[in-house]
């Protein structure tokens, strides 16, 4: 983009793998050198393709992962080099160390309750404010973790904008790609603990759902698909079981935001499956936990829009994915969030 | 797919040898490759494969028209079309949702209605870069400069998966030529290949997403949250980060073009090491800087009118240059920074004189200057960005292994090329079965700083 080149100057280097000095090899190395490399790792990281397969969506590209990662995932577990390879690179790893941390309880009851054993109400289950009692007196907010999957960006980033003004301490804490029906890429039964024991939050804010739909371990070890009762009962109880972390004895306050409705039906149906098992988790501790609904407000009657006014401006709050909101979208989801949250905080 | 991934560590050694094992027979290796290319975009986007087609189509349409109409009105006419079909193309799918929004913005202060419906459009993967080369291509054979390809070659241009989805831009002239015969099975860059590929893949997955994911999104996300130093460390980081993710991503399309046996150009020449905008744009981005050259900056009269002439057409080039990346006022902005220090340059005409230190000095912060806009998420965030230099406080995200990062990732730029060069070529000297071993323990090590979520995606696939 030079003014006065000349108009064809031969500028694109496309004969700069032919200079002297450089080797050329036969098109039979090439493979042999790429089927030596595969062959490497398939035995010292089988595990990791298999893994990897395992945490894709069901699909060709998932079968087709996992015809290589099963028997690699075999072969490298049943030889010593997987293990010295972990051993040698595993100081590396950027991945947080949730060894110490109790996961997902995977027996998880799907029965109905008996009768004479009707689980107590406690006065956790009133939220003050909808009985017309008055509100506990507002705290101080110190530190604000935001987290979730990747619907919990760029929330985090608005939160923090509005918030680290007032010195709050706002912590973004996104596991892209993660889900709570999967335990593959992160348990986030573990991670909460972590999250908590690491970052003393007193208020948690959570967004997370969008890659929800995996089968999870059901009564006996059963796999239990998306996206029956007995399915929003296993999922409703981890994030029941979430939200207790979070929530630390009543010392801390959660807000978890449920999802606006997706574009695409199949994902809009596990939307509604997800939000409805966010709203049964939360009901022992309504005066802790703060289910923030945002079907009403960017998809009404769960028909998805990409637009919708604010301010009486009309404005586009969904990103081109049909999922996640975008920056507007977004801002309007913290100025609802940051509505709640100064109900119980001052800041 | 993306490079770095387990889908394409399988999808690769498979395409590979079939690739070689059909090469002497193009009847069957152009349908191959192209149905390869095929599923390797699928895997983004099944359906976007229809509007790849849909424009390898159009286009082959076109060059046929072209080259058969005897009137050089009626070809220029056509080639108008086609190029306006493709732009069209590239307007409704990346720019669409950001005019509506505007138009509606504009049209709701005067309390009017809003005309268009205010629709997000899904972006397919690579579209700016396969539109650019299917202009190319129709623009080369109106120009007369190549012939009109047959139908499969156009397609297997338009598609090979290892230019598809983020470059470099390939000009067909450089890329059919090699459709001509058979690639040679006797003289394939094998190390040099591999190397590229290491490189790319330390470059972006080590270097880019390490920076990225300590320094530069947390401090572009919130910049009040942090003070000068930090804020200008990011700056510093952002600068390699995008150089080590895009340059990454092209060495690596370049390594794997190289084992099939075909040659792209270069996209990057040690880009930091310029010593104003102009030197700049030789080295970054290569091929757009070629293509916005020939195809925007020269028809539009280059610097062959007046000087206020060359001028408006560096502006629009440049403004272009930054649209191009982009539905953002923080692009236009970026393209908008670079044209006036090209005016700027071009007006000052060597009259001032500098040591070339210093002029490196100052080209190079300038264009960090330029990465804050290109980086920030609005104009209001660059304004925040910037405005916290000016506010001094303790530097909490100073440690050895982002400064190491960013040195490492910058710092081989600014050595003589001659070492460096001699470095490679010592690589590309060695046996593939000596270094394909030392690869594959590369990448061991690399995917073992890959956090849980997996490797982001390169920056450029949104362009």
């Amino acid at each position: 983009m030079t003014p006065a080149e000349p108009k064809h100057r031969d500028d694109n280097l496309m004969d700069r793998f032919d200079r002297p000095g450089l080797r050329r090899f036969r098109a039979r190395d090439a493979i042999i050198a790429v089927a030596i490399g595969s062959v490497i790792l398939i035995l010292s990281a089988g595990g990791s393709i298999r893994k990897a397969g395992n945490s894709m969506r069901a699909g060709i590209g998932r079968d087709a992962v996992l015809a290589v990662g099963d028997p690699a995932g075999w072969l490298a577990g049943r030889l010593p080099v997987q293990h010295a390879a972990h051993v040698l690179t595993n100081w590396l790893s950027p991945n947080l160390d949730l060894s110490g941390f109790v996961g997902f309880t995977t027996t998880s009851s799907t029965t109905t309750a008996a009768a004479g054993s009707i689980p107590p109400v406690t006065p956790d289950a009133f939220d003050p404010g909808t009985i017309g009692a008055p509100p506990p007196a507002r705290q101080p907010l110190h530190t604000l973790l935001v987290t979730g999957d990747s619907m919990s960006e760029p929330l985090d980033q608005d939160l923090a904008q509005l918030l680290v003004p007032d010195g709050v301490n706002v912590i973004q804490d996104p596991h892209i790609g993660t889900g709570i029906s999967s335990t593959v890429l992160v348990d986030w039964g573990k991670l909460s603990a972590y999250q908590v024991r690491h970052d003393h939050p007193n208020a948690i804010v959570v967004f997370i759902g969008a890659n929800d739909g995996y089968s999870m371990p059901g009564p006996g070890g059963r796999e239990v698909n998306c996206c029956s009762v007995e399915w929003a009962t296993i999922y409703a109880q981890r994030v029941r079981e979430m939200m207790n972390t979070y929530r630390q004895g009543g010392a801390a306050r959660v807000y978890w935001l449920t999802l606006p409705t997706p574009r695409d039906p199949a994902r809009a149906k596990i939307s509604l499956v997800v939000n409805a098992a966010i709203e049964v988790a939360a009901e022992p501790w309504r005066d802790q936990i703060r289910v923030i609904d945002t079907v009403p407000v960017f998809t009404p009657g769960n028909r998805y829009r990409d637009s919708m006014p604010i301010n009486g401006e009309p404005t586009i709050v969904r990103e081109s994915d049909g999922i996640h909101l975008n920056d507007a979208g977004s801002e309007l989801a913290a100025k609802l969030v940051l509505g709640y949250v100064d109900k119980d905080f001052t800041h | 797919m993306l490079f770095p991934t387990v889908q394409f560590g399988i999808f690769f050694p498979i395409v590979l040898a079939l690739s070689w094992a059909l090469m002497s027979r193009p009847a069957l290796w152009k349908p191959f490759i192209v149905a390869a290319s095929y599923v390797f975009y699928a895997a983004a986007s099944p359906v976007f494969c229809l509007l790849l087609a849909g424009v390898t189509l159009w286009n082959h349409g076109a060059a046929r028209l072209i080259h058969r109409s005897p009137d050089e009105r009626a070809k220029a006419w056509i080639c108008r079309l086609a190029v306006a079909g493709n732009l069209l193309l590239l307007g409704v799918f990346k720019y669409y949702s950001w005019f509506a929004q505007g138009v509606a913005q504009v049209l709701h202060s005067f309390s009017l209605g809003v005309p268009l419906p205010l629709l997000t459009i899904a972006l397919p993967v690579g579209i700016s870069f396969f539109t650019f080369q299917a202009i190319s291509y129709t623009v080369d054979v109106k120009r007369g400069l190549i012939e009109p390809a047959r139908l499969i070659d156009t397609t297997v241009y338009l598609s090979f998966f290892p230019h598809l989805v983020a470059g470099p831009i390939v000009r067909a002239r450089e890329f059919l030529p090699q459709l001509a015969s058979p690639r040679d099975p006797s003289r394939v860059a094998v190390s040099s290949g591999l190397m590229l590929i290491g490189m790319g893949l330390v470059k972006k997955v080590v270097l880019a997403d390490y920076l990225g994911r300590t320094v530069v999104d947390p401090v572009f996300a919130v910049p009040r949250a942090y003070h000068a130093p930090d804020v200008l460390l990011a700056a510093y980081a952002y600068t390699a980060q995008i150089y080590c993710d895009f340059s990454g991503y092209t060495d690596i399309a370049i390594g794997l073009a190289l084992l099939m046996g075909f040659v792209f150009p270069q996209n990057f020449n040690s880009p930091y090491r310029a010593t104003g905008f102009r030197d700049f744009w030789r080295r970054w981005h290569m091929t757009l800087s070629r293509f916005l050259r020939d195809f925007v900056y020269i028809p539009l009269g280059g610097s062959r009118g007046s000087r206020l002439m060359t001028y408006r057409n560096l502006m629009i080039t440049m403004l272009l240059g930054g649209l191009w990346h982009g539905a953002a006022w923080t692009f236009v902005l970026w393209g908008a920074y670079n044209g006036v220090g090209l005016v700027t340059e071009h007006a000052l005409g060597g009259r001032l004189r500098a040591p070339g230190w210093l002029r490196w000095l100052i080209t190079f912060h300038l264009v960090v200057l330029g990465w804050v806009m290109f980086r920030a998420e609005s104009l209001g965030v660059t304004w925040a960005f910037l405005s916290r230099l000016a506010s001094p406080g303790s530097a909490t995200l100073w440690t050895v292994p982002v400064l190491a990062a960013i040195v490492v990732a910058i710092g081989p730029q600014l050595l003589p090329a001659r070492p460096v060069q001699a470095l490679q070529d010592w690589i590309g000297r060695l046996r593939p079965i000596v270094l394909a071993p030392a690869l594959a323990v590369l990448i061991l090590f690399i995917g073992a700083t890959v956090p849980s979520q997996g490797v982001p995606p390169f920056i450029y696939f949104r362009f």
